[in-house]
């Protein structure tokens, strides 16, 4: 019986299923509110409003011809978007959104699980240049390159914003934040400078304008991907919105107060705080142009990290002062 | 460690075929090799056998978006050659065309920096309101690209009052939205660091590269055909040559936005003061012998075309040198010692219409790799023999 | 140098109406000088092959059916027609015999179904003197 639910937790809510369907419902959020703030009218046709568009969209890529090139090393170039699957779904399932046993509220939830969520977030990255590697092509290598020099600018700042308002909640459990954070709303505040930190490393971390360098279209055709085609570039493009999903349900844990109020409360507040955070992501996107990559990490260096840091030492005095 | 990175023929960066080949070291250009040929179409041969009329149309479409001023250069230099005069009205008509082409090139010019610094709300913007000039010129010539208003002795078709107050209007909104790019390029960070100091291209190399055009301009080289050759009544419109001195990519976008400006004066200026009477003389069937060389100001620079007739209905050769070929000398120049990020930025900036520019023909020797230049003379010898065993036109086997 | 400069104009745009046109279930209409395709008025034409000399693409060809009775068969290649209306401008009968019609939509996945005759009687030209040189300009010697 309890091998049952969890094998129903695992696929269908809040795993496999429910992710899936929410991420291709978050990726038609961000295509129509990008193209309304442009103007014009994003996936219309497909499905009402256009809603079945990015369900299309990888549909038609499962069906389209799979070509693994000649020098390319095949186990690696086959196994890397299902390992990279595979890493998102499992962070998603350490979100506290599933309430299934009146208190405990997330399927997986231990002291620590924020510096798992953050590892697990990091891995993709890191798939992304081995995919870029492992495909022997000059414009991969480019994006696979770039891809890690990004690192080196945003991972820094994004550990030190995520990780100050736990350290203002005296926990490193999500769970546990989310609950600090429901009973003293105002703490929020101090958390400010942080969660727009936050919010420009998470753009950096998605690959998205103005840090969408690695895989830019205008300038290395298709970077880390330009290789991949069929149902290998389907899971690519599915890792990456479930990646959306999840660092979006992580800002809004750490930042906005969690998801309180049972199970269908709970997740009335999760998909309302994410698509909230969605927006802001895509505002920026639409808001500036690419920037070059020894930009990129100027920019950390010189105005994300020292805010991270600003950040820290507020948590540090309010944490004295008022607790 | 030097390796070679091929840009094109097939790129997204690029939206024409043409082969750069770069070779890096880093991230870091060291030389690129530009092959052109891969857009050659033979229209200089096409045009010696067809008729003073029919060439207007051929002209017309060795480009999309310059194709007024390729036809205007090449009837300028026929009412040369029959020695007739276009009745001002006509004129007027025909330079009002000109200067509508030009902003919605600029425009367009615009909204392509955009969309190849990533900046795709700005494409979006720019090319909606371009929108507003395409409505114009359909309105005016019956067709939103290839124009088609010129003819031998003149222009095709009026325009009434009810239209001028349309065209007049639209450049109100357009100078509006043309203002508010300005403001965004000169402020937008992102974008802003990706243009300036990008592609730098001092003035003794402009001059000695013999760049033309805004890529000349935004040099410090004060060079442009309506102010240094102007061609019947450029002389008398108000509008000023605008230069600028920062020789990077932020200085020929800052170049072009305000030659949009300029043109919206010089649209308003013709429409007010637009005199009346015929729009065309008729034009005679033959042309006496003669060459001329008629030079017109294109959105991209200065557009040559040398016509040389023989006496009959059709031309002895026309030659046609677009202001990209001009432009490429000084490309090589801007990418050296450039980053692999800026080449799409670099190469745009040019406003490459590399369709325009595609008059040479490289042999390459498909099993042994090796190249030839073949010489314009042979090529005439050989297609010669070629035409002399040729049917009439009219009886040609079309194949359907 | 500001930040988000931009961002006002664009937040505007989320309570616009986008301004695609949402073809084809909305077209737009055409302005009145639009060149579509090119028909012939048969009871006009009198057949003397300007618009065959000059049209740039040999779109049009005029042959004679017979000889006794004067009757020509005129055929227009729509799938070569570069739509530049010279052959209107060249037609010097008044009122014209070609016309441009406002036609737009012509994709076909066959290129033979894009071709147009007409045989007809030509008529015969007029006695009285051609005007001269009448606005449009037509570019005839």
């Amino acid at each position: 019986m309890a091998a049952l639910k969890t094998v129903v937790y695992l696929l269908v809510y809040p795993g496999l299923i429910f992710l899936f369907v929410y991420s291709t419902f978050a990726e038609w959020f961000d295509r129509k509110v990008y193209a309304r703030l442009q103007n014009r009218m994003g996936p219309t046709h497909t499905g009402r409003f256009g809603l079945l568009q990015p369900i299309a969209d990888f549909v038609k890529l499962l069906s389209k011809e799979d070509i693994v090139p000649d020098r390319a090393d095949k186990k690696l170039f086959s196994a890397l978007p299902v390992v990279g699957l595979a890493v998102v779904i499992t962070a998603g399932l350490l979100l506290p959104v599933w309430y299934f046993d009146g208190s405990a509220t997330a399927m997986v939830s231990f002291p620590g699980d924020i510096i798992i969520l953050l590892y697990l977030l990091s891995v993709p990255t890191l798939i992304c240049f081995l995919a870029a590697w492992s495909s022997t092509n000059v414009f991969s290598t480019i994006g696979g390159t770039r891809v890690l020099t990004m690192l080196f600018g945003y991972e820094v700042p994004l550990f030190m914003s995520v990780l100050s308002p736990a350290i203002l909640a005296n926990s490193w459990q999500l769970s546990d934040i989310a609950h600090f954070y429901q009973h003293k709303p105002l703490l929020l505040l101090p958390n400010l400078i942080g969660f727009v930190v936050a919010l420009i490393c998470v753009q950096a971390k998605l690959e998205r304008t103005p840090f969408d360098i690695p895989h830019a279209e205008t300038e290395i055709v298709g970077g880390t991907f330009t290789e991949y085609s069929g149902k290998k570039l389907g899971f690519f493009r599915l890792m990456t919105d479930i990646e959306m999903v999840v660092s979006s349900g992580l800002l809004a844990t750490v930042f906005l107060g969690g998801f309180p109020g049972g199970l269908w409360l709970g997740l009335l507040n999760y998909v309302v705080k994410t698509l909230f955070i969605i927006f802001l992501l895509s505002a920026m996107r639409a808001m500036t142009s690419r920037i070059r990559v020894d930009q990129v990490v100027n920019f950390a260096w010189k105005y994300l990290a020292p805010l991270a840091v600003l950040q820290l030492l507020i948590v540090i005095l309010v944490k004295g002062l008022l607790l | 460690m030097k390796f070679q990175i091929p840009i094109g023929p097939q790129h997204p960066a690029l939206k024409e075929p043409i082969s750069l080949r770069m070779t890096v070291e880093g991230e870091v250009i060291r030389d690129v090799d530009i092959r052109l040929g891969y857009n050659h179409r033979g229209l200089e041969k096409l045009a010696e056998q067809r008729n003073w009329t029919q060439n207007i149309y051929l002209t017309e479409r060795i480009c999309g978006i310059c194709s007024h001023s390729h036809t205007t250069c090449y009837v300028q230099g026929v009412e040369k050659l029959m020695e007739i005069e276009p009745p001002r009205r006509g004129v007027y008509i025909r330079y009002l065309v000109s200067e509508l082409e030009r902003i919605h090139s600029h425009l367009l010019w615009l909204g392509i920096a955009g969309h190849e610094a990533g900046f795709d709300s700005f494409f979006m913007y720019t090319w909606r309101d371009r929108e507003v000039v395409m409505d114009l010129l359909e309105m005016i010539s019956g067709n939103r690209v290839h124009y088609a208003m010129n003819t031998i002795g003149g222009v095709r078709r009026d325009v009434d009052t009810a239209l001028i107050q349309k065209i007049l209007d639209g450049i109100k909104i357009l100078r509006e939205r043309s203002e508010f790019y300005f403001k965004i390029g000169a402020n937008e960070p992102t974008f802003v660091g990706r243009l300036a100091g990008v592609g730098y291209l001092s003035k003794e190399n402009a001059l000695a590269l013999c760049a033309v055009g805004p890529t000349a301009r935004a040099s410090g080289v004060a060079r442009d055909v309506r102010k240094n050759d102007p061609h019947a009544f450029y002389d008398e419109m108000p509008f000023d040559l605008i230069t600028a001195d920062s020789c990077d990519v932020l200085g020929r976008t800052v170049v072009r936005i305000k030659e949009l400006m300029e043109s919206y004066k010089i649209c308003e200026h013709l429409l007010k003061t637009l005199p009346s009477g015929d729009i065309a003389v008729k034009a005679p069937k033959k042309a006496k012998p003669n060459e001329f060389v008629s030079r017109y100001e294109a959105p991209r620079g200065e557009n040559i075309h040398y016509i040389k007739s023989n006496g009959t209905d059709k031309p002895e050769r026309l030659k046609v040198r677009a202001p990209t070929l001009a432009n490429y000398p000084a490309t090589i120049e801007m990418l050296r010692n450039g980053f692999i990020a800026d080449i799409p930025l670099i190469f745009a900036a040019i406003d490459p219409c590399i369709c325009c520019a595609e008059r040479t023909v490289e042999l390459v020797n498909a099993r042994s790799g090796e190249e030839s230049v073949v010489r314009f003379s042979d090529l005439r010898t050989l297609a010669a023999k070629r035409a002399s065993n040729r049917t009439a036109k009219g009886n040609v086997p079309w194949p359907l | 140098m500001r930040v988000a400069v931009f961002l006002p104009e664009l937040l505007r745009h989320l309570f616009k109406k986008p301004n695609t046109v949402d073809y084809p279930f909305k077209k737009l209409e055409v302005p009145a000088g639009f060149r579509g395709t090119p028909f012939l008025h048969p009871d006009i034409c009198i057949a003397c092959r300007a618009c065959e000399r000059d049209c740039p693409a040999e779109a049009i060809v005029i042959t004679q059916v017979s000889d006794v009775e004067k009757k020509f068969r005129l055929e227009i290649h729509n799938d070569r027609c570069v739509h530049c209306a010279q052959c209107v401008d060249s037609c010097p009968t008044t009122p014209k015999a070609m016309e441009m019609d406002h036609l737009f939509e012509l994709a076909d996945f066959d290129r033979h179904n894009l071709k147009k005759d007409w045989t007809y009687v030509r008529a015969m030209p007029k006695k009285e003197p051609k005007p001269a040189a009448p606005a449009a300009g037509p570019a005839q010697g």
